[in-house]
């Protein structure tokens, strides 16, 4: 069983890999493909097209850096190929930063995203968000790099 | 007044004579052993055993403070029944103490303790502060917590610290997915239990002014959100329904009935207030930015908050209804977290410094005389004491693991406080009845 799916799945994307076309079309986005592919294969399939499941911010900033725009528009190509699957943004803050206004910084994160996504087309319905403060450390240690690593939000394809 | 006469004492009893003037030195305060009048009975529970361990507990309580030194028990300082009411100050006098603490412990006819505490100035050979306590024999600790704390109080005029709760987050498990409890124990670090089982992140719980009730952000409705707990019964609810962004920050209003918390709505977070048994929350910010971190002044008029309006985190105080908000931190860096003292002299706070750490501080509720007391790399969440005279804040250590400090506001170092796991948000009561 599983391995048949993995077989269609296989086929699947050797398909649009023949048609590249097809994903350059934001206009018309193709009908939803039937959910063949597990979770988990979809997630490394949108991280790989996106580029990445995350984008990254400056200290107690929301603002989108140019790097995390071009990640998020390739994010919402693949998210527009797929309506069916529904989308949950997880907003972080640091260590260095207080409990409470960990929070509230990571949730504006989690939004800015959201917005984004929306603007470029993503059905606002398929997207929630939700704010992990600093409750979920990605990257220990206090370098200003392990901090940065810390504050993102992550796509994340929920079903 | 003879010791026979506190039996009729039914619950707790403080009767205080005017209090020394603030200790500028830790001042002396001598211990001898709690008498029991007439009993031969030496088993556990027996009240030789109680008044025993209630004098090493009320000398240990009093180690913790930074304005009393207590010295004893020890046994060869034994007294009489009736010495409990009539010391021989010289006695204690010549030992040092400006202070002694007398008392008994006798057994009922229903099986529980009268435990009587009197505590006397050795130099004016005047009696400053009695309580008395009823209780089961293995209730006999919160008795001699009430000792220490007409001591205390005694002593510096403050409330006593050692009949309190401290509520916290137990954590454990690796970084990447803490497991976190929220655990309440005594004051001194005994009778540790959970209210929560660890299925779901849980935050910043915060103490009911009598400890009945507890205030805490949960993620079990998959986003972060207060509920209200009753500690007695365990009932337990969200204090506002289907808000749709989060709430979190609670904190009790002074009387109990009300709680302030913050409320995200898209980019924006803001101050609400409402009733701590339900309806509807009453907006008291608007500005645009993260308002967040309310704390309600003692006397229930004003409000401490944390608001980056102004492009980073600072602190502002305003009326109860949300008017007149005006900021009072102009010090460099980052200000959060700010808590009003109990005694509504001070708002303590976290301070963050560039390239320096975050720090807990101090600074009067008009925003001068501020100061440092800490020099940890990565403090915060401040709570004060029932005396208004230290805090206990968190620490996180260089692997990032957190633990719980206390700091006393006259200086000197942070001291741990032993937990069975790592601790963090920790909330100090204020005295329980």
């Amino acid at each position: 069983m599983r391995r048949a799916f993995l077989l269609l799945a296989l086929m699947g994307s050797a398909a649009s890999a023949q048609f590249p076309g097809l994903s350059r079309r934001p206009s018309a986005p193709p009908p939803p493909v039937p959910l063949l592919m597990g979770i988990d294969g979809l997630r490394a399939e949108f991280a790989a097209q996106s580029g990445s499941d995350k984008v990254y911010f400056g200290g107690d900033s929301a603002v989108l850096t140019a790097p995390a725009r071009a990640t998020l528009a390739a994010q919402a190509q693949w998210l527009r190929r797929h309506p069916e699957i529904i989308v949950r943004i997880e907003g972080h803050a640091d260590p260095s930063d207080t409990r409470d206004h960990a929070l509230a910084v990571a949730a504006r994160r989690a939004e800015e995203v959201r917005d984004y996504l929306v603007l470029l087309g993503v059905p606002a319905a398929q997207l929630s968000t939700v704010s992990w403060g600093k409750e979920r450390i990605a990257v220990m240690g206090a370098s200003q790099d392990a901090l940065a690593l810390n504050r993102r939000a992550v796509t994340v394809l929920v079903r | 007044m003879s010791p026979h006469s506190v039996s009729l004492f039914s619950i707790a009893l403080a009767l205080f004579a005017a209090p020394a003037t603030a200790q500028q030195a830790a001042a002396v305060i001598a211990i001898p052993p709690l008498t029991t009048p007439d009993e031969k009975a030496t088993g556990a529970g027996s009240p030789a055993a109680v008044a025993w361990q209630a004098s090493q507990l009320i000398a240990s309580d009093l180690r913790t403070t930074a304005e009393l030194v207590p010295v004893g028990p020890d046994q060869k300082d034994y007294y009489s029944y009736p010495e409990v009411t009539a010391p021989t100050f010289s006695r204690w006098r010549a030992k040092g103490a400006k202070f002694v603490l007398t008392g008994f412990v006798r057994s009922r006819p229903d099986g529980r303790l009268t435990v009587g505490c009197y505590v006397y100035d050795t130099v004016k050979g005047r009696e400053l502060g009695r309580t008395g306590f009823v209780v089961a024999p293995e209730d006999w600790r919160r008795a001699a917590h009430k000792c220490s704390g007409i001591a205390y109080t005694a002593a510096t005029g403050a409330p006593g610290i050692f009949d309190t709760r401290i509520a916290y987050v137990a954590e454990s498990g690796p970084p990447g997915a803490r497991v976190k409890r929220i655990a309440i124990m005594d004051g001194d670090g005994n009778n540790q239990s959970f209210v929560t089982a660890g299925d779901t992140i849980v935050l910043t719980p915060r103490l009911s002014p009598k400890a009945e009730n507890l205030a805490f952000v949960s993620y079990v409705d998959g986003q972060a959100n207060v509920r209200i707990v009753n500690l007695a019964s365990s009932e337990q609810r969200p204090l506002v329904a289907g808000s749709g962004g989060m709430s979190f920050a609670p904190r009790f209003a002074p009387d109990g009935r009300r709680i302030v918390f913050s409320m995200q709505a898209g980019p924006n977070t803001d101050i609400y207030v409402a009733d701590s048994s339900g309806g509807p929350a009453q907006r008291l910010t608007a500005a645009p930015g993260i308002d967040t971190d309310p704390s309600f002044s003692p006397d229930g008029a004003r409000i401490a908050f944390e608001s980056d309006r102004s492009g980073n985190q600072q602190i502002y105080t305003m009326a109860a209804d949300g008017a007149g908000q005006r900021r009072i931190s102009f010090g460099g860096g980052w200000y959060a977290a700010p808590v009003w003292s109990p005694d509504g002299e001070w708002i303590a706070f976290a301070r963050r410094i560039p390239g320096v750490g975050s720090r807990i501080g101090v600074m009067k509720p008009d925003g001068s005389g501020e100061k440092l007391l800490t020099d940890g790399a990565l403090d915060e969440g401040p709570s004060w004491a029932a005396s208004s005279h230290e805090l206990i804040f968190q620490r996180a250590g260089p692997d990032g693991r957190p633990a719980l400090y206390r700091v006393t506001l006259a200086g000197g170092d942070a001291r741990k406080v032993v937990t069975p796991q790592d601790a963090s948000d920790p909330d100090w009561s204020g005295v329980v009845d």
